[in-house]
């Protein structure tokens, strides 16, 4: 270990998180190494060791000969002062050496609040965070992950974005990477050879021109760069690799526990999801590979906990199957089985039920819409009467706590969908007073609301964010309507969703803001220990940017929208389309019902997703 | 509680020194089932697999011989255990022995140590001495920090809780290797740094190594 590190280390908060070493871990000999990755992930450790995308580039990447890829992971406040006292620059977990010695550095972009943190990295790497700056000798910045749908904000300082799944385009890339390194390498000359790579944005190739109004006049490729660049996504999910063999963590994480992953994709199209319409089509993986790889899992995790995960679990067909194949392993070895993302329908709460061998405490639904008429805008199709039967039946289960999820400043939001909210938490009660097995324990119903994010690539890209001072009025609206002291409501800062809601659709000109918040202090700001409402608007001042033009601004159906270079599948006119069924509380039915043609089925061969579509 | 049946030996070096006690029993806890050894686990709700390490260790601390107790519940051989079990932890940790437990954890009287002291610019005049003379004294009354006591501290007299020590003098370290109680109370070799550094700042190393080399019982008798 590097000894200026091993010095600092009892000096900083969980060691343990800077050190690597952990179980399965992969070190390679260097002499056998000709091409280094970084993968970062831009928040702490115990964050970035929970996403599942990341383990599995980590073994991918790893599966290529004379290819190394090693982790690294924000540090916390106080490591960072030391590493920059001290003069250390940002390692690779794995080496330990230097991020400014590697080929390539990439970031997993999963949260706009993160994208300070990239600046800071790159910063404590000793890496130019222009890509001007850099030179033939400096790593190629690589970022990918559900932000990169919309990167332009971090176009300044990404060389190449991923589009879509990674598994196949990281391993794409990288060849190229070789290919021109035996040819000699030019900077420029391998970054308009990327931008040829199916799936690869390379924002420095594309000539971004505004109107008078500030919104952009037109977006032109340059280079041979394609007018267009489709996400990539893996056809079959069961020939792909998947990380049973994985590292584990020597300290606790978030998801410190076995992540199966049922399916990619959501058939039902909620209006304000981005992962639901970013992430089609619908592919499934096969009841037996997925029980196969829960069990191997299991085996060399030593975890005596799985999650089986996707964007909506009861929507996946062969679920009872799954569950039955790997409760005859876990049974007996003691190991919980865990199915968030669940409908509050009659077949998830059963199945819930089965997998729970203790008494679950506390069920969490997310409604997130207080009346029908809004649910039906916003596509989500949950009824009142399947979230009380939902309730009612965990209730004579024993439960003793309901959290409920709601957003606030949805499009078409009235007052009246707003105190729908309190209704229905109110509902939930009398539910729990008609029904529960046991009165005495009492109940406790948490209502949550957060501030809605319109976000691109959703039938919402094009409204403005409500005001935060209306937010507040709304959350005060609601509060004085909830008097029953067994709900309790707790809402979101609307702070952090305003910057959120300007990164999320920005374009370009915002990078300056970043970089101004950013060398003004600001970093790890999706934590609220860091965050500052007013470094934020300090720097959009300083740069000249009007956040409310981002955030607040409703955009026109002819306006070139900052993200049009980039096609996830699904068709613009599509998504305008279900804007106006939004508007008209209109629901359209999911993938399962009836193919609306959204186009995403185009991404696949044959054009035919969800293939056992009956 | 019963005694647990079996007992582990094992080394906490290198990078798995910043693994936390709580952190090291659950990589136990998971090491045992990539293992494939069978052990008791818990009864209840959330059943797992018990396992209970006498003497935490700092984090930051090197080890030669920490011990953990469980209760094998296949009928293999101990002697499988720790090659089984070292197969399944991460770097760092080794398991040196697995033996059946005969003498309860209680009987632990003191730990061994070796505390190196580093000093960049070479060891300051008069530390050595200034050490020395410390641990001479008949009694040296300190304040330790106390979650149970009203005041929030105890005192101690560290001075007979220091058996049999030496210092090694060198050009940029000083070696201090002793003998220190263990238990009801035991004593922390930071402890003594502190008291050795109070009154002389320029006598603070710029790093302190500990590391713990044995674990003694009531005759000072190496104990398993």
């Amino acid at each position: 270990m590097n000894p200026k590190l091993e010095r600092i280390l009892p000096r900083v908060q969980k060691p343990a998180r800077y050190t690597g070493g952990e179980y399965n871990e992969i070190i390679k000999d260097k002499a056998q190494v000709d091409t280094r990755f970084a993968l970062c992930f831009p928040d702490t450790y115990e964050i970035g060791m929970s996403n599942l995308g990341l383990r599995i580039l980590y073994g991918v990447i790893n599966e290529m000969d004379g290819v190394w890829c090693e982790r690294c992971f924000a540090p916390w406040g106080d490591m960072e002062e030391e590493l920059r006292s001290n003069h250390i620059p940002l390692y690779g977990l794995e080496s330990g050496d230097a991020l400014n010695q590697f080929d390539i550095v990439g970031f997993s972009l999963g949260y706009e609040m993160a994208f300070t943190n990239v600046l800071n990295m790159l910063d404590l790497a000793g890496i130019p965070i222009h890509c001007t700056e850099r030179g033939n000798d400096d790593p190629i910045i690589v970022a990918g992950g559900t932000c990169a749908v919309n990167s332009e904000p971090l176009a300044d300082f990404i060389d190449v974005f991923f589009l879509g799944e990674g598994e196949e385009v990281d391993c794409e890339l990288i060849e190229l990477y070789r290919q021109c390194r035996k040819e000699g390498f030019d900077r420029k000359e391998f970054l308009i050879r990327a931008a040829q790579i199916p799936g690869c944005y390379v924002p420095a190739l594309y000539q971004v021109d505004y109107l008078p109004d500030g919104t952009v006049a037109r977006i032109t490729p340059t280079h041979g760069a394609p007018a267009q660049v489709t996400k990539r996504i893996i056809r079959d999910l069961d020939k792909s690799y998947f990380p049973t063999h994985t590292i584990i963590p020597s300290t606790e994480i978030v998801h410190d526990r076995v992540m199966l992953e049922l399916f990619r994709g959501c058939i039902r199209g909620c209006r304000f999801c981005q992962a639901g319409y970013c992430y089609r089509p619908v592919r499934p993986k096969s009841v037996d590979v997925l029980v196969q790889q829960g069990i191997e899992a299991c085996k060399d995790s030593g975890y005596q906990e799985m999650t089986l995960s996707s964007l909506s679990s009861s929507d996946y067909r062969g679920l009872t199957a799954v569950c039955d194949g790997l409760l005859e392993y876990c049974e007996p070895r003691n190991i919980n089985l865990n199915l968030p993302s669940l409908r509050a329908d009659g077949f998830s709460m059963s199945i819930m039920e089965r997998l729970q061998k203790a008494r679950k405490s506390s069920v969490t639904f997310a409604p997130e819409a207080g009346t029908q008429r809004l649910r039906d805008a916003i596509n989500k199709n949950v009824t009142e009467e399947d979230l009380l039967t939902s309730c009612r039946t965990v209730f004579e289960g024993g439960c003793s706590a309901v959290k409920l999820y709601f957003m606030l400043g949805l499009p078409t939001e009235t007052d009246e969908d707003v105190k729908g909210i309190a209704d229905l938490a109110q509902k939930v009660y009398w539910t729990w007073r008609d029904y529960s097995s046991n009165r005495q324990r009492g109940i406790r119903i948490t209502v949550s609301t957060s501030f809605f994010v319109p976000k691109p690539f959703t039938p919402f890209q094009w409204e403005s964010q409500i005001s935060m001072e209306e937010y507040q009025r709304r959350v005060d609206l609601l509060r004085s309507c909830i008097h029953n002291k067994s709900i309790q409501y707790n809402w979101h800062e609307a702070d952090t969703s305003y910057v959120e809601a300007v990164l999320a659709r920005g374009d370009r000109r915002l990078g300056k803001a970043i970089e101004q918040v950013w060398r003004t202090g600001g970093k790890m700001d999706s934590w609220s220990d860091y965050f500052s409402f007013q470094r934020w608007l300090d720097a959009f001042e300083a740069v000249g940017i009007n956040p409310d033009f981002y955030a607040r601004r409703e955009r026109r159906k002819c306006e070139v929208l900052p993200w049009s270079m980039i096609d996830v599948g699904v068709r613009q006119d599509y998504l305008w389309q279900e804007r106006e069924q939004a508007y008209k509380s209109v629901i359209t039915p999911d993938c399962r019902v009836r193919c609306m043609g959204c186009g995403a089925n185009k991404l696949l061969p044959g054009g035919v997703c969800d293939e056992d579509r009956r | 509680m019963a005694m647990h049946k079996n007992r582990l030996l094992f080394k906490k070096e290198g990078r798995a020194v910043y693994i936390s006690h709580l952190d090291l029993m659950a990589t136990f806890q998971r090491a045992f089932l990539r293992s494939g050894i069978n052990v008791w686990q818990t009864e209840g709700f959330n059943r797992h697999v018990y396992v209970s390490i006498a003497l935490p260790l700092s984090v930051g601390y090197s080890s030669d011989c920490e011990i953990l107790e469980f209760n094998l519940e296949d009928d293999i051989p101990l002697s499988q255990v720790p090659e089984r079990l070292n197969r399944a932890l991460p770097e760092g940790i080794t398991v040196l022995s697995c033996y059946e437990a005969k003498i309860p954890l209680k009987k632990i009287v003191d730990l061994g140590w070796t505390v190196t002291m580093e000093y960049d610019n070479g060891v300051p005049e008069g530390a050595a001495e200034g050490f020395r003379a410390l641990l001479s004294r008949e009694s040296c009354v300190i304040r330790k920090k106390s979650k149970k006591a009203k005041r929030g501290y105890t005192e101690l007299d560290i001075i007979p809780m220091v058996k049999e020590w030496t210092l090694e003098e060198g050009e940029h370290t000083l070696v201090f290797r002793a003998r220190i109680a263990a238990l009801n109370p035991g004593l922390n070799p930071s402890l003594i740094l502190d008291t050795f550094a109070k009154d002389h700042p320029e006598w603070t190393p710029d790093f302190v190594r500990c590391h713990r080399n044995e674990v003694y019982g009531e005759m000072a008798e190496v104990f398993r």
